[in-house]
Parts: structure tokens; sequence; C-alpha cells
């Protein structure tokens, strides 16, 4: 009984969490002359003509291209960055230490929409406005994942990288060959959040590019809602194109991923 | 954000013919700069036409770069979502481009910050060839100087769902013509079947319909007897049942989906959204009833577009020129049959595309609502900004869910929004 309730319950979940993406996908394969605003999960007229259409519409690939740049150098630096950083917070000795450990907490709270401005004023003087490597550079180290990561390295035994110093190992060797390897599992969580962040992100690209080929994926898509004209299958054709990557990626790292949730998660 | 396509969304209205041809010529005043010559480079940001309208924005500017030769227009498209955060972080950076599309709420700021070049004063002579509400439309009240050229206009019918009225008992070909009508057959509505009749509070331009004074001597007075009355009316609707639980944080594009998904019976709109029913809610374009707008004052409510030149521009001549061209009856006439909008040239509604009914419900909303632009108003005062959208909105919740009379949601929405303006 107590089974089955839970069973229940967990298909309840279930039901909230992948309903709106299956109804979004069941839109995105209905043909013409389908009513798209009632949940019909089995479309009469299936089709998979309004992915191509999509491609017709915006050029969906360039855009693409563009977000998988974003997203990987994002992931490339904010794995080596913020593991440095975390490192550092974590595990060396220096004046200022908590505080600085502080600040990066803090920055987390800054809703972006507050510095969007003086962050544009920044990159406009860097000369970087209508540039990819304005786009990624201000997500490049995310505060979250240096915290992330402090806290995995914190969670290694102290007495470990005390018989490394003893062996005579400097701190980059500590960092490189002991600390690095034992964090695994935190990299991979945040090499997926900065992949899914960056190539989430909508309104920085937005405000930072004013050249379409520049375009990010979902700056992009924001396109097939157009002024008055509106293809509903399109719209969600597009966004199932968008989540596809992030699907897949969780899909190949999950069993690093859920190891990584766990890992960070002993010592606050 | 949702601001954004909910003003584009509606829009309004009509007249007017062919009159300058085209963009005679480098169109210049007095201002320094302004008074160059046409030639040169600029950007024209325009508010999501592409890639729709692709095609005819480039036939545009192709022509104008032919009849000024040594021109050249770069075109880019913004995105309807965050386009105020990105003219926005633009303005405070001085990198707006030179030529942009902006409706009059959006224009207002930026005019008030002395940010756009004043056409009273560098085009007076293009005037005339603008409605005049809609030349009005891009003033600052009180203060003179006109900060854009008028682009394109919308208004639109009100469409109901036959099949929901019919269910209810109440006759389908009778719909609410007064917001008393819309309230007692509201009230039936979901009285008898549990229907909901609205997807949305209202919204500022409600309540100019409704006729509550909204801003008068530079202060927002829409909390005045009539306005406590309208949301009062409102109130009885919601504990009635006739507006869905979602109105209460709901804007215009989210209603309008709630009617496609036929939970609501009624919905305003534009002509061009008889296409989207059709493409995307067959059914209920089957039973889809077609009416004019609920007005206490005669005048229905209007919405446009317009194209502004950012003083910052380092080549206001052409811009201004550009402007103009795009504007121009020739262009708002092509592109208003493309798009099913309204041009606001003071001719372009004489067009008979817009007087003639050839017996498809798209020419007759189209020709009606033609017609109701000659007389229609935007309620939406410019100075009304999303913030103040945002305030409104909540108060009005608060009334609704009664946690607040109506009198003092309305008091305090105003006072918000009052603040809001300094």
């Amino acid at each position: 009984m107590k089974l089955a309730l839970r069973y229940i319950a967990l298909l309840a979940v279930l039901a909230i969490s992948v309903g709106p993406f299956l109804w979004q996908f069941a839109t995105s394969i209905k043909g013409p002359n389908e009513d798209v605003f009632v949940p019909d999960f089995i479309p009469n007229d299936p089709t998979f003509g309004n992915y191509a259409a999509v491609a017709d519409v915006v050029p969906v690939w360039t855009f693409a291209l563009n977000s998988l740049g974003v997203a990987s150098v994002n992931v490339l630096t904010n794995c080596l960055g913020a593991a440095m950083a975390g490192y550092a917070l974590a595990r060396l000795k220096f004046k200022g230490r908590r505080f600085a450990a502080v600040i990066f907490a803090s920055s987390i709270l800054v809703p972006f929409e507050a510095i969007l401005i003086s962050l544009f004023l920044v990159m406009r003087g860097l000369g970087l406005t209508n540039t990819l490597t304005g786009v990624v550079l201000p997500g490049s180290i995310a505060a979250l994942n240096v915290l992330l990561l402090r806290n995995a390295f914190l969670a290694l035994p102290a007495e470990v990288e005390e018989a490394a110093i003893i062996d005579g190992a400097n701190a980059w060797q500590r960092f490189t060959r002991l600390a690095l390897p034992s964090v695994k599992g935190t990299l991979v969580v945040v090499a997926l959040f900065s992949f899914m962040f960056s190539w989430d992100d909508f309104l920085w690209p937005l405000v930072v590019l004013s050249d379409q080929e520049k375009y990010t994926l979902t700056i992009g898509l924001a396109y097939l809602q157009g002024t008055f004209v509106q293809n509903q299958r399109l719209v969600a054709a597009g966004t199932i194109i968008a989540v596809l990557p992030l699907i897949l990626l969780f899909l190949l790292l999950q069993k690093h991923f859920f190891r990584g949730v766990g890992e960070g998660a002993i010592k606050g | 954000m949702k601001r954004r396509t909910f003003l584009a969304g509606l829009a309004a209205l009509p007249v007017a013919g062919p009159l300058a041809g085209c963009g005679l010529g480098g169109s210049t005043g007095s201002g320094s700069s302004a008074s160059g010559q046409v030639t040169g480079e600029i950007t024209f940001q325009t508010w999501s036409l592409k890639p729709k309208y692709t095609d005819y924005v480039n036939g545009v500017i192709d022509a104008f770069q032919k009849q000024h030769q040594g021109t050249s227009v770069k075109w880019v498209d913004q995105p309807a979502d965050g386009y105020l955060a990105k003219v926005m972080a633009d303005a405070s950076a001085g990198s707006l481009p030179d030529v942009i599309n902006v409706p009059p709420d959006l224009s207002f700021p930026l005019a008030k910050a002395g940010q756009l070049v004043d056409l009273d004063q560098n085009l007076k002579e293009a005037k005339p060839e603008y409605l005049e509400n809609a030349w009005q439309a891009f003033e600052i009240p009180g203060k003179g100087g006109c900060y854009g050229f008028p682009w394109y206009l919308n208004t639109g019918p009100i469409f109901y769902n036959k099949a929901l009225f019919t269910q209810a008992g109440l006759d389908p070909d009778k719909p609410p013509k007064t917001f008393k009508e819309l309230e007692e057959q509201a009230l039936k509505l979901a009285q008898s079947k549990k229907i909901a009749m609205l997807g949305q509070t209202p919204t500022i331009a409600d309540f100019g319909l409704y006729g509550v004074k909204v801003f008068e001597n530079d202060k927002f007075t829409f909390n005045d007897a009539k306005g406590v009355e309208f949301v009062e009316s409102y109130k009885r609707m919601y504990d009635a049942g006739a507006l869905i639980p979602e109105a209460l944080t709901q804007n215009y594009t989210g209603a309008g989906a709630k009617f496609m998904a036929q939970q609501t019976a009624l919905n305003p709109g534009s002509a061009y959204d008889l296409g989207k029913f059709k493409t995307d809610a067959p059914s209920l374009y089957a039973n889809i009833g077609i009416s004019t707008p609920i007005t206490n004052t005669g005048s229905a409510n209007m919405f446009l577009h317009g194209v502004s030149v950012p003083r910052s521009s380092k080549n206001q001549a052409t811009a201004l020129a550009f402007g103009r061209f795009v504007t121009n009856a020739e262009n708002q006439v092509k592109f208003a049959k493309l798009a099913s909008i309204f041009p606001s040239t003071s001719k372009g509604g004489d067009d008979p595309y817009f007087t003639t009914e050839d017996g498809t419900d798209e020419a007759r909303v189209r020709v009606a609502a033609a017609k109701q632009l000659k007389t229609a108003v935007n309620y939406t005062p410019v100075q009304f900004s999303d913030q103040m959208r945002e305030a409104l909105l909540q108060q009005l919740a608060d009334a609704m869910l009664g946690k607040k009379s109506a009198k003092q949601a309305l008091d305090d929405a105003v006072a918000e929004c009052n603040r809001l303006l300094k």
C-alpha cells in the first residue's frame, strides 16, 4: 500500500515535470489545421516538416554553432578558472580569504538585471560589444561554480595534502596532481552547469550582440515569435532543437553528475 | 518583455492616401548635423520583423539607396523579447542605431532624456503627411516637439466564442457592446456553465475605454469614482468566476493563448489574429464571432509604432530622410496590406483595400477596423512605463483577491505611478 502511494506520488511528479515537455513535442509535430492550444498529445497528422521549416525561417545552424562556441569556451574557463579560485579559497592560506569567500557568495545574490547596463558600458569600454568574446566574458568564471568547487576541495581530508607537503609538493603540484583528480565529479557538474547557463542565456547576448550572424540560438529562436504572426508549431520545434543538446549532454554525463552533486555536499 | 508583444500586438488605424510618393530628396531642416548631405552609411533597427517581412524591408532599403546614390542602410532586427533592455543599454552607452523602431511609450523616456531628434524643429514640413493623432502620439505632452515618424497603426475588433455563448444560453449574435452588458453576460456565463468570459484584468487602455480620465495635468488620475466603479465591476466578475484565475498576472499574449485554448469566451484582437485562429485553433475558428470593441466613449483604442532618430547619430540627415521614406504613404500602405495593419499617413486609409469588403472575414474585420481608426484614441499615456504596468497589475490582483478595496488598490497604483513619473 505504502509502496503504491509512493509510486503514485512519483508518477505525479513525473507527469508535472515531463508533461509540458511532451506537450511541446506533440505541438512540434502537429500538422497544419490542428488545434495547438488544447493538450492533445497524439497529433492526427504528425509531421517532422516543422523542424525543416525552422531551418528555412532562421539560420538555425549558424546560431547553434555560435551557441556551441560560446558554451564550450564557457565550460573551459569555468572548469579551469573556478577550480583555481575554489582551490585558493579552500586550501591556500592568505589574508582576507574568508572575506573573499563571502564576496563570492554575496555576488550570487545580485540580480543580473541590476548590473546589466554597467556591464554593457564596461564591454563597450573594452571594445567588446557585438563580439562573442563579450558574450562569454561576464560568465566566464561564475561565483556559484567557484563555491561549488571550494566546497568540493574542502571535503578532501587535509591530511592528504599535508602528506604531500611533507613530500615536497608545491601548491601548483598539489592542485594539479592531488586536488583536481579527486573532484572530477564536481568538475562535471560545473561543466554541465556552465554549458547550460550559457546555452540558455538570453538577455545578455541580446544586449551585447547586434549582428544577426553572431546571434546565439536563444536569440535566434526568438525570431520565430514574430510581431504579427507566429506559428506555434515552429516555436515548439525550435525549442526542442534548443534543448536537445542539453538532454544528450545530461544523459552522457549523468553518472558523474550524481556523484558530483554528492561530493560537494559533504561539508558546507 | 511581455508588454512588447502586447503593444505590437494590437493597434490601430488608418486613413489616408498616397501623398508623398516617396521620400523626396534630402528632407532636412535647420538642425546642425540634421541638415547635412543625404549620403553615407546608417543603421536601421526594427522590432521583430524578421524573417516574415525580410523581403519587404529589404525592398524599402533598396529603393531608398537607389533614390539616394551614395547611401547605404544596414538593417538589424531585434526580437521583441528584451527590446526595451537592449534599447536602454544602447542609449546609456550612446550607441543607438541611426534609425530605431519604437512605440511612443519607448520614445518618450528617450525624448525626455534629450536623446532623440525633434522632428518639429528639423522636419516640420513632414507633419501634414501623417494623421494628426498619430503625429501627436510622439509629442511630449505639454512640451511639444515630435520625436518619431508615425509608422504602423492598429486597432481591432473583439473576438468571441459563439459555441461557449450558446452553451450558456446567451444569444451568439448579441455579444456585449458596453461594459455593462459585458458584466451581465459574463456573470451569466460564469454562473450557468462555469465558463470564464475574460483572460485579463483591465489594462490602462481599458480604463480609457471605460471613460476614466487616465492622465491629466501631469498626473495619473485613474483612481477617480469611475475608475473605482470599473474595478468593482471586475471584482464582481472575478468573484463569480468570470475571469480565469491566471488573469491576475496575465498579459495580452497570455490572454490570447487562453482564448485560443477556448478557456475564455471573449478577447480583444487584431485583423491578423484571424489567420492565427485558422492555423492554430481551427475548432475555435469555426465558431468565431466578431464584434466591435467594447467602449463607453465611442472611440476604440489604437496602438502605434514609429521610427525615431537618436541625436547620437553621426549621420542625422540621412537617418531623417530614411525615417521619412520608410513611413511614407506608399511604403506604409504596402506594409499594411502585407501585415494586416494600418498606415498612419494622412491619406493611407483611403486605399480601396481598407474601404471595400470582398465577403471574407478578413476584409470585414479590416474595413471595420479602418473605419474605427478615424476616431480611435491611443488610450495608453506615453508616460505609462513597464514598471507602472506591473504596479497596476499587482494592485488589481490585490483588489480582485479582496486584500484591498477597489478604491484603495487604485489609490495605491496611482500613487506608485506618480512616484515613478518623477
